[in-house]
């Protein structure tokens, strides 16, 4: 399955920057969790490692053949989500987490990869050089199946994460002028429409607060607020490692996951922010100049997937810790602590790679 | 041929993907702009933020300067440390979710909870509200295990007033109150919310001397106001204590004698002015005001038909009825009306500008020096030396003693009293002075009012010979010897001629005599005033007559030394040798008892 020649392809320069991103991750999570019990920046140490090995394993396997087992990868997790729905136990508020022996997890990330195959494999059959609207809606039924468990959860954060990958695909498929103006009525539309209908009311203050946080100290704006504050007074250089007073006296909320950008913008300033920019840059870029090198339409298209995936999560998150989007929780992958997480940013990683040294590769 | 497909398939995609980066890099750049903005340009603000957040300012209250009696032992007024329930509106996150949870637990009525909070409404979000104050160990127990899910309720410390007598001295010393918004604003500018301030007495008089200078503390709290650590701290200077002139034992027994009574007793060291007692009653106790919040009790004693706020020694006012007398003889001497040989005749009543004016004794006194006049306090010998003096030359001797003016005390909210003359009566009820008026002023009736501390100085006055002295109650710097004030201009031998009758009255069976001391030559003037027009008292039975007048009793001992003056007055006493005399008595036993004796004994 693998040869020597496929092997000296292998770019280990974007295993060396996801690694250092990964690595910032672990010491940023040291810092928001040190006074925590159970040794959280251990524990991510620990995923990374398992994470690693299971990306060699990814490129081990010739993604041609997981496309060829996405559907029953799909069914399987659609089944789990399901099952997580009716028997789940209900923690922070969602029915996310699977717990086998001595390890736990959410499915909905590692849902991601599934969805990113399936939907890889379905464009590749599509030869047209516009999107049709028949094929667009019946693979947005596709990708809504997952999506739909997911927000169900209810874990809403989680399942917007799964749109890049479907939009990803019509970008790449090829859009119309006219299409493109039919889906930003459409957005417009299923917003008002879930305004009104369908978001709940903590999640409508979210919303409204992002215009104006300081109007609700305490309330849904004291989130973004304490956030702000923690990065604008991290200055040039920040305050030293360890020593955010936002983020060590808990003013700051969820700082090892979702607010791990404001630890580091506090605690380094405004020269830790450029710098991880760069690296994140670095990285994402060397992700999206691999999908003209790939050998074929599949394989562009799961390098563009996983390149739009990590690099909207990322943009998100630090445009949401700044109030340029409302607080949706959703962590930045290789940064924020948790396991599910940085295994799927490293499948996802491990796909392209995949894809890359194939590359020359004979059919 | 399949590759070059391939490849034709593939620039579209190709050109997409250029896109898309070139999109996610722009925005990569806004980014970075966008937290330049937040992290360089904005930094000053954020980092205020930043510095508010996780530090606090934390006043250390500086305790109240005691209050001590005249000997510095006996503590009136002390400090104990007390906890309050505080809300601190801003860290409130759903008003309408804990606002009832925090009333049940502090086991008050919303209604009463929102009422406090209202009161501050104006005050910045950030400040601690006092919600409930003096907590007992359990609610404060209570309130600490819910400090994370209610982080706007705190608990605070002050240092508390605590009177250890309740209600002793409670006129003198008078009690603390918050002041009103308004208040603070305008008169107590420099206190902070919920401090609470000297409403009456000497809280209220020597208030600023008695607040210490407050301690500040600046901490580093964490997002649930847990207290991490402190940077810096400045100790609280607590106010040095006040040393009045009241003496413990006499105030004591004046209350105790006071009783089931309403009234006062005043007690003066007859040289310096000292105050050693001052009692009214009924009384109230000052540590039931300390309690921020309880209206309904303090309304109920406002509106108290027997007045237990009212300071009665120096807002009440009476009639002197015949201590007036003491005034009348001096000044009929001192101005030559008469001589210490004048002698009237007394036949139970007398007639003056067609109207009979009658003595108390109804067969009359028959004649009567002066000093005897004073003895037996006979009327008609008063009536005329009224007649021979005029309104114009009594007022004149009355205000030399001290009558219709503020004596000076050092207590918030003395009246002045009424002396009356032709020209008051002109202005204020725009009719003219008839002749006989003046017989009644003659002996202490009319308009003539007066409150029982003037007619206490006034008795020093007498027992000084002349040389008048300032009531007060705070001992040290103000008692000095030296500070005694000016005389008046009558000569000492007309003293010694009223004082020969004042004498007479309690040491040769005179009205005075139940107030009669062993060996301490007490020498004092009775009085029963009426408290109703004279032509209505005629129509009374004798028995309500008496039931209706005040008592009164003012003296001082010894006769040739004075140390102590005593002034008592009882309303609706009844006749002031039966009622005051005898409590009077007691008040010079004690006196003498306690210093006479020392004296002569460390003398020996």
């Amino acid at each position: 399955m693998i040869d020597r020649k496929q092997l000296r392809e292998i770019d280990w320069i974007l295993i060396g920057l996801l690694l250092v991103n990964s690595l910032v991750g672990v010491a940023l999570i040291y810092s928001s969790s040190h006074y925590l019990p159970g040794n959280l920046f251990l524990r991510q140490l620990l995923w990374v490692v398992i994470s690693l090995a299971v990306l060699f394993l990814t490129i081990s396997i010739d993604y041609k053949m997981l496309l060829a087992y996405s559907p029953y990868i799909l069914c399987l997790f659609a089944l789990v989500l399901f099952g997580l729905l009716a028997f789940g136990r209900t923690i922070a508020g969602a029915k996310s987490w699977v717990r086998l022996a001595f390890i736990g997890g959410q499915p909905s990330e590692l849902a991601k990869i599934a969805v990113l195959l399936v939907l890889a494999r379905v464009f590749s059959e599509f030869r047209r050089p516009y999107l049709t609207t028949g094929f667009a809606v019946l693979s947005a039924a596709v990708v809504f199946v997952p999506v739909g468990l997911v927000a169900l959860q209810p874990d809403l954060g989680t399942a917007v994460t799964f749109l890049p990958l479907l939009f990803a695909c019509f970008l790449l498929a090829g859009l119309r002028r006219k299409t493109l103006i039919l889906f930003l009525i459409l957005t417009l539309a299923v917003g008002l429409a879930g305004w009104n209908f369908l978001l709940k009311d903590y999640q409508k203050k979210r919303l409204t607060t992002l215009i104006n946080p300081s109007q609700d100290p305490r309330g849904s704006g004291y989130h973004v607020l304490q956030s702000k504050i923690a990065i604008g007074s991290g200055g040039l250089l920040g305050k030293g490692y360890k020593k955010g007073s936002q983020s060590q006296l808990k003013f700051l909320p969820a700082r090892h996951t979702d607010f791990i950008f404001s630890v580091l913008g506090e605690e380094f300033g405004f020269a830790g922010v450029l710098l991880v920019f760069f690296s994140y840059f670095l990285f994402l870029s060397r992700i999206f100049k691999t999908v003209p090198k790939s050998r074929d339409r599949p394989g562009m298209y799961i390098v563009f997937m996983a390149a739009c995936l990590i690099a909207f999560q990322f943009l998100v998150n630090v445009m949401m810790i700044v109030g340029l989007f409302p607080i949706a929780g959703i962590p930045i992958p290789l940064l924020s602590y948790g396991g599910s997480s940085i295994l799927t940013t490293f499948i996802a990683v491990g796909l392209v790679l995949n894809v890359k040294m194939r590359r020359f590769a004979n059919v | 041929m399949k590759s070059s497909q391939i490849y034709q398939d593939f620039s579209p995609i190709q050109n997409r993907v250029q896109i898309v980066t070139i999109l996610i890099e722009v925005l990569f750049l806004v980014l970075a702009l966008y937290y330049w903005k937040v992290q360089i340009l904005d930094y000053k603000k954020y980092w205020k933020m930043s510095e508010a957040n996780r530090t606090r300012e934390v006043i250390i209250r500086a305790s109240r300067g005691v209050l001590t009696d005249r000997g510095g032992s006996v503590i009136l007024a002390d400090n104990q440390g007390a906890f309050n329930a505080s809300l601190i509106r801003e860290n409130c996150k759903n008003p309408k979710e804990s606002y009832p949870r925090i009333s049940r637990l502090l086991g008050l009525t919303e209604d009463e909870l929102e009422k406090r909070i209202e009161k501050y409404a104006g005050q910045p979000l950030f400040k601690p509200i006092v919600v409930k104050d003096n907590l007992i160990l359990d609610e404060v127990s209570r309130i600490e295990a819910r400090k994370a899910d209610l982080p706007e309720l705190v608990i605070e410390t002050e240092p508390r007033r605590f009177y250890p007598f309740q209600s002793l001295g409670a006129h003198v010393i008078g009690y603390m109150q918050e002041p009103s918004p308004e208040e603070l604003r305008t008169v107590y500018k420099d206190r902070r919310l919920g401090d609470l301030v000297g409403k009456t007495g000497i809280e209220a008089i020597y208030d600023s001397r008695l607040v210490g200078v407050d301690g500040k503390a600046v901490e580093v709290v964490d997002s649930l106001g847990r207290r991490m650590d402190e940077l810096s701290r400045v100790e609280p200077n607590p106010a040095p204590k006040l040393r009045l002139t009241l003496d413990y034992d006499l105030q004591a027994k004046a209350e105790e004698l006071l009783t089931g009574r309403e009234g006062s007793i005043i007690v003066l060291e007859a040289k310096t002015g000292d105050v050693l007692a001052l009692a009214s009653f009924p009384t109230f106790d000052p540590n039931k005001f300390i309690n921020r919040f309880t209206p309904e009790e303090w309304l109920g004693l406002l509106k108290s038909p027997d007045t237990p706020l009212i300071n009665r020694a120096i807002q009440g006012l009476y009639s002197p009825g015949s201590i007036f007398k003491i005034v009348m003889a001096s000044g009929g001497l001192a101005s030559g009306a008469i001589t210490d040989q004048t002698t009237f005749f007394c036949g139970g009543s007398a007639e003056f500008y067609g109207h009979p004016f009658s003595c108390w004794l109804e067969g009359g006194h028959g004649a009567l020096s002066l000093t005897n006049a004073i003895r037996y306090s006979c009327n008609v010998y008063f009536y005329n030396i009224a007649r021979r003096m005029g309104i114009e030359e009594i007022a004149a001797v009355a205000q030399k003693f001290g009558l219709g003016a503020k004596t000076g005390i050092d207590l918030p909210g003395e009246k002045e009293g009424l002396v009356p003359t032709p020209e008051w009566k002109k202005k204020t009820r725009n009719a003219t002075w008839y002749p006989g008026e003046t017989i009644s002023v003659g002996i202490g009736q009319g308009p003539l009012q007066v409150t029982p501390l003037q007619i206490s100085a006034m008795t020093a006055l007498v027992a000084n010979r002349g040389i008048r002295v300032r009531p007060h109650l705070l001992r040290g710097e103000d008692s000095s010897p030296g500070k005694q004030e000016a005389g008046v201009s009558i000569q000492s031998g007309v003293f010694e001629k009223v004082i020969e009758g004042m004498w007479r009255s309690v040491n040769e069976q005179g009205t005075g005599q139940a107030a009669r001391v062993d060996n301490f030559n007490v020498c004092g003037k009775t009085g029963s005033s009426q408290t109703v027009s004279s032509e209505k008292a005629e129509k009374m039975a004798p028995q309500m007559k008496q039931k209706k007048t005040h008592a009164w009793f003012t003296g001082f001992a010894p006769r040739d030394n004075p140390q102590v003056v005593v002034t008592v007055l009882v309303e609706f006493g009844g006749m002031g040798g039966a009622t005051a005399a005898p409590l009077a008595q007691r008040i010079f036993a004690l006196y003498q008892d306690k210093y006479d004796r020392q004296k002569t004994a460390s003398r020996n």
